[in-house]
């Protein structure tokens, strides 16, 4: 009974942490977006935190370039199970401009499991929110799963 | 105090600024917003523009040949690579490609983000057999064509040398 109280709880408050992975800063920039007033991610229980081991959800933009590669695996390797990955804007799942370069070590699905993406260039902060709900679903869905 | 007290008293009353939206529907974008691309294959010609210009190479083109010499052509656009940039639409002289509102590009797998279309290009009519006399007829056409034009030239030259 413990564990489903806990379960019901943390569903409602996922904690996202936000991986920068060679990104332009757009993307970083409507994230942060997301959780001004006007979007208000913050009631549905989002809350940005500042390291991967308090960590729901892993928010990565960017193409994976050389130089984030690593910091990128060992930042993913810090956060508990189960986690669900989101991919931001094109450049994670694809390189968008930046594919075939040289420092791109891409694409996102080559280092882990990539559960939602957005699309867009850069997304629009409600195809965020609605990403972030959808994942947050999941994350209940893997939890109750790791239960079983 | 006055004005603050109006403010604060106002405000309960005013609905609240933040967007209900995972709730509602999404609003709409604003005008000119280049969202989802939308593909038109009844429109398209294969003249392949939008593969030349596109940066992120987010389209692919396969070309399948019918028994009857006519093509299939498939056209796979990747919204997932894509950067919005517009200048497929701007190129294509059929406007078979155009970019949509349509912002809320969120899946799961990546078959949620490809946008596909298919057209038949048809095969141009076979030649018509001529016989042999046809070719001939033909090519003596062409030939006092030439000539004429010749003699045309050679008279206008004298003329000039006349004159001169």
């Amino acid at each position: 009974m413990f564990d489903r109280w806990m379960d019901n709880s943390m569903s409602k408050s996922p904690w996202i942490f936000h991986i920068n992975a060679g990104s332009c800063n757009g993307c970083d920039i409507e994230l942060v977006s997301v959780l001004t007033p006007r979007y208000d991610a913050e009631r549905l229980g989002f809350r940005l935190t500042g390291t991967p081991r308090q960590a729901d959800i892993v928010v990565v933009s960017g193409p994976i370039t050389l130089q984030t590669r690593d910091r990128l695996v060992r930042t993913l390797a810090q956060v508990p199970e189960p986690y669900v990955v989101v991919s931001l804007g094109s450049c994670p799942r694809s390189g968008n401009v930046f594919k075939g370069s040289y420092s791109i070590d891409g694409p996102l699905e080559k280092w882990t499991h990539v559960d939602v993406s957005v699309g867009g260039c850069t997304p629009k902060p409600e195809a965020i929110v609605a990403a972030l709900a959808k994942a947050a679903e999941l994350l209940a869905e893997k939890r109750k799963e790791m239960r079983r | 105090m006055l004005p603050y007290l109006k403010q604060a008293l106002g405000n309960l009353f005013r609905a609240p600024s933040t967007e209900a939206f995972p709730k509602g529907e999404p609003p709409a974008a604003a005008p000119g917003y280049r969202g989802r691309l939308v593909y038109h294959p009844d429109r398209c010609i294969n003249c392949g523009l939008c593969l030349r210009v596109c940066a992120p190479q987010c389209m692919e083109r396969t070309v399948e040949k019918l028994e009857n010499g006519d093509q299939r052509v498939t056209f796979t656009f990747d919204m997932t690579s894509c950067t919005f940039c517009g200048m497929c639409a701007d190129f294509c002289t059929q406007h078979s490609i155009t970019l949509s509102e349509d912002y809320m590009i969120v899946g799961t797998q990546p078959e949620d983000f490809l946008v596909t279309g298919t057209f038949i290009k048809k095969a141009p009519p076979p030649r018509p057999k001529l016989t042999p006399e046809q070719i001939a007829a033909q090519k003596a056409k062409v030939e006092a064509a030439k000539r004429a034009k010749e003699a045309a030239a050679k008279a206008a030259a004298e003329g000039a040398k006349a004159d001169g």
